[in-house]
């Protein structure tokens, strides 16, 4: 679901890449220097689990996304740990690109900081382990869809006669959403149970060091 | 300093984590100007506890702690603890957290307020005591594992300590790596404490050996 | 294994500072993405080759990037003529491709190309720590670079974490079909490919507080420009501007 080199013209890709830097600063402003492992750390277990996890679905298998729960363990910082994570994917692989790099970062954390400021603040109050699967799971459902509704809303920018391949892409993007949706959920639930504290992480300004 | 002084002297220090049953009770220990201490006991034991709890990691339930002729309480008192006893973690991968070798032994150096300058040659030097000059440049999750540990000791010996607190530093190497850390260790003038399951490995390296049993330091081993 | 491995070798290219590098393929991919004539695209591909010829990248991986960005092209080549309304170029089974669809779809091809090109030639050729400090020089905020080289650093380590937990799964008989209890097992890899990293990011933190660090980084790589690295500004800015005057002096540019 990466928007492809050359796709976008210039104004879109622009706009992508402003909304980005913005998004990167409020990143960088809420993490201080000791709390950097940390963010590193957890986005780059995100990042490599999204490469190499092929969860079965059909005759096929597809890739979590995990953006939901970037946003759930991270807030803010979600913007900049994919900023990185999509750079190297351009880098390594040739996932999205350098002119899109910006709208591709847009596309996928600006759902996860939604689902932060939704589904953090429940899931810290929230007692019961089937709660935190269902929490879990709408965050990784909503996550998801709003990837998809801003995948679609650039593509629509490019040219109106993208449409066509929103409306492909739909069907099998709707059916990956259920299995992430699925997916995030026993992650959230299995975290809740082994490291409930985790989900405090995105608020704890202070980190290991004595001021 | 007189050499009859202790470099660090734990006086009836205690550590337990919370609502648990104490992992070190009543520890006893002292540190003099050239010994090389080797610390036994199970897993489990407290032998990392003990090292962390010199370097202010941890923090003592109670118990006196001096290190360099000062009491040490709080997280300020032990930044100059940390330039001038340094710990060799158990997994090379925690301590070498930069991307290259040049960079990891750079750190403490900048750390300590070096220059650039400064530090690229207590780089040089620190690499060339391991024996691993010429390797600035290489990526450090692409070193051996024998590697990784020198260099991890280089991370250290770039920040001139007085003091060495060396957890398992010989496990899982293979036996050229495992010599070479063996004369290297022998060949260093710091105090040391080593930390080791591998009775041979400290009867050759120490000068003294203790065993941590049930919290407390338990005797000296032959 | 690494998955974190750059095109390495000895070229020309290779040898360039990275931070030239940088600009240049940035000011490029720009450029290409903004709307131009044909010959201007058809140039810029033709520096992409170029620039991948030099920098002697591997047939095989470049060609998977290329199939990769291609397979995509070849959905637009299908879909945009046959719902772009306009005048017909030609026809399949009596199913109109207009020349408007194929004419986007052209243009977006040749871009993404171009650009992949000297993209994976100039930056693609820089081992990935060397990028990272290299953009901290061209004032890349200090943060979101540590950031970068902390990911970088212990993405292979918890790659190798991942392949430990999945065969010790493995092990006990696991084979992943569609149903609930694989989601749930791989639900339980991933959390504890979580819970495992927090703790490796506990020890390093002390790693790091035990030699001397107070709350503020201090990293630093020098890099050297040369006589060769002014020699390449020199071209890279003769190329864009030959480029630019192209697309200006073209009908079908900007006027």
């Amino acid at each position: 679901m990466h928007i492809t080199e050359g796709v976008a013209p210039a104004s879109v890709a622009a706009a992508g890449a402003l909304l980005t830097a913005g998004g990167v600063a409020m990143g960088l402003r809420a993490m201080k220097d000791e709390q950097i492992p940390r963010a590193a750390l957890m986005s780059a277990a995100i990042f490599a689990a999204s490469l190499v996890i092929r969860l079965p679905l059909g005759p096929s298998s597809v890739h979590p996304v995990l953006n939901g729960l970037a946003g759930l363990l991270l807030g803010w910082a979600a913007v900049p740990a994919f900023l990185v994570a999509l750079f190297l994917e351009a880098l390594l692989f040739q996932f999205g690109g350098i002119t899109t790099l910006g709208l591709n970062t847009i596309t996928m954390a600006a759902p996860a900081v939604v689902c932060y400021a939704i589904f953090n603040r429940p899931l810290r109050r929230c007692r019961q382990k089937n709660t935190a699967f269902l929490l879990g799971m709408a965050a990784g459902v909503t996550a998801l869809l709003l990837s998809f509704a801003l995948w679609a809303a650039v593509l629509v920018l490019s040219g109106k006669s993208l449409i066509v391949i929103v409306k492909l892409a739909l069907i099998p993007h709707l059916a990956i959403t259920a299995m992430e949706g699925l997916f995030t959920g026993f992650v959230v639930s299995f975290l809740f149970k082994v490291y409930p504290g985790v989900f405090d992480l995105p608020l704890t300004r202070e980190g290991g060091v004595a001021p | 300093m007189s050499d009859n002084q202790p470099l660090l002297r734990l006086s009836g220090v205690s550590f337990r984590h919370a609502h648990a049953a104490p992992i070190l009770n009543d520890i006893n220990l002292a540190l003099h100007p050239g010994e090389r201490v080797g610390l036994m006991g199970a897993i489990g034991s407290g032998k990392t506890t003990l090292l962390h709890l010199i370097v202010g990691l941890l923090t003592p339930h109670s118990g006196q702690i001096d290190i360099l002729d000062k009491p040490r309480r709080e997280e300020r008192d032990f930044w100059e603890v940390r330039e001038r006893v340094g710990l060799l973690f158990q997994d090379p991968d925690d301590q070498l957290f930069c991307a290259t070798v040049q960079e990891d032994v750079a750190f403490g150096p900048l750390n300590q307020g070096k220059c650039r300058e400064e530090a690229h040659q207590a780089v040089h030097k620190a690499l060339a005591l391991v024996g691993m000059d010429g390797l600035e440049d290489r990526i450090t999750h692409h070193l051996s594992g024998g590697e990784k540990r020198l260099v991890s000791l280089a991370t250290l010996l770039a920040m001139e300590p007085d003091v060495l607190l060396l957890d398992e530093p010989e496990n899982g190497l293979d036996p050229p790596s495992y010599e070479r850390i063996r004369s290297l260790l022998l060949s260093l003038p710091q105090a040391m404490i080593i930390v080791s399951h591998n009775a041979a490995f400290l009867q050759t390296v120490t000068t003294r050996r203790l065993r941590l049993v049930e919290g407390k330091v338990a005797g000296a081993e032959p | 294994m690494s998955c974190t491995t750059h095109f390495a070798g000895h070229t020309v290219i290779h040898r360039l500072d990275p931070r030239p590098r940088i600009v240049a393929t940035l000011l490029f991919a720009v450029f290409i993405a903004l709307d131009n004539p044909y010959p201007v695209l058809a140039t810029g591909l033709g520096v992409g080759i170029v620039l991948a010829m030099l920098a002697r990248l591997p047939a095989r991986p470049l060609a998977r990037r290329l199939l990769h960005i291609n397979l995509f092209m070849a959905l637009l080549f299908l879909t945009l003529p046959t719902t772009t309304p306009g005048e017909p170029a030609f026809s399949i089974f009596s199913l109109p491709f207009s020349r408007v669809g194929l004419h986007l779809a052209a243009m977006i091809t040749l871009k993404a190309n171009a650009i992949v090109l000297a993209f994976t030639a100039l930056l693609g050729t820089v081992e990935l720590s060397a990028l990272g400090h290299a953009l901290q020089h061209l004032r890349v905020p200090d943060r979101l670079i540590h950031l970068f080289l902390f990911t970088l650093r212990y993405l292979d380590v918890i790659h190798h974490a991942y392949e430990d937990l999945l065969r010790a799964m493995k092990a006990r008989g696991f084979r992943p079909r569609m149903d609930l209890h694989t989601y749930r097992s791989y639900g339980s890899l991933m959390a504890m490919l979580l819970v495992r990293s927090l703790e490796r990011a506990e020890r390093v933190m002390d790693a790091m507080k035990c030699r001397g660090f107070k709350g503020r980084f201090l990293t630093y790589r020098p890099f050297d420009f040369h006589r060769r690295d002014a020699v390449f500004c020199l071209v890279a800015t003769i190329v864009l501007c030959l480029c630019a005057s192209l697309r200006w002096a073209l009908p079908g540019g900007p006027q």
